[in-house]
């Protein structure tokens, strides 16, 4: 799975540390997401989009490898 | 019936406790450190004086000395170890509680390893409960803090910090 957060976050103009104050995680969550190190659950994604407001699709997409 | 009360009001206070995913608050780490920690002396203590005064039959009948001082110092390593590894970290949230499952799992595999084969290899039943009572919290307290530092190192490489 792919996502998209650091250029929604770049069109937003916030930080990985606002998103994650946004959303109640640490950074270091935040920071796994965006390298595709941890895959959020479907709460926080959801979470993420409201922050975004975008469909939860527009932000995490699948790969071939999914 | 004051008394009645006072225990009923406990029994809550830890029920909300547990309710909390079972993790005792952050600073019982440190406690859980410091009692790890005192006990290491006391432990260096008994291994020099020791005792086993040589001549003397050893007396290892139930709340004998010996089985006392086993028992307490034992046991202040045991609690140490368990408050350090089942506190919460300063922000909980939902990559922290996988790390610690993936961590718990490492743990007792690697726990169940070693009982396996040691006790193929020796039949030093005292300390393989001993090994027992250690490995699975000490490997749980350092893989799952190993985790946690690596999510940091990564952090400050390539988290930005505007």
């Amino acid at each position: 799975m792919k996502n998209t957060i650091r250029v929604e976050r770049a069109i937003k103009n916030i930080t990985q540390a606002e998103l994650a104050e946004l959303i109640g995680v640490s950074r270091q969550t935040i920071n796994t997401i965006e390298s595709n190190r941890y895959v959020p659950s479907t709460v926080l994604a959801l979470k993420m989009a409201r922050v975004f407001n975008k469909p939860v699709e527009e932000i995490f997409m699948l790969e071939e490898a999914d | 019936m004051t008394f009645v009360k006072f225990v009923l009001h406990l029994v809550n206070q830890t029920l909300q406790i547990m309710k909390t995913r079972f993790l005792f608050p952050y600073w019982c780490r440190y406690l859980g450190y410091a009692l790890v920690l005192a006990h290491i002396p006391v432990m260096l203590l008994r291994k020099m004086i020791g005792f086993d005064i040589p001549g003397n039959r050893i007396d290892n009948g139930l709340l004998s000395p010996h089985h006392l001082f086993f028992m307490t110092t034992t046991l202040l390593m045991a609690v140490g170890l368990f408050l350090a590894a089942f506190s919460k970290e300063k922000i909980e949230d939902e990559q922290i509680s996988q790390l610690r499952l993936d961590s718990l799992q490492w743990a007792i595999y690697v726990n169940y390893i070693l009982l396996i084969v040691s006790l193929i290899l020796t039949s030093d039943t005292e300390h393989i409960l001993f090994l027992n009572l250690l490995i699975p919290l000490v490997f749980f307290i350092i893989r799952f803090q190993w985790k946690i530092f690596q999510n940091n190192r990564l952090l400050k490489r390539d988290g930005d910090l505007r």
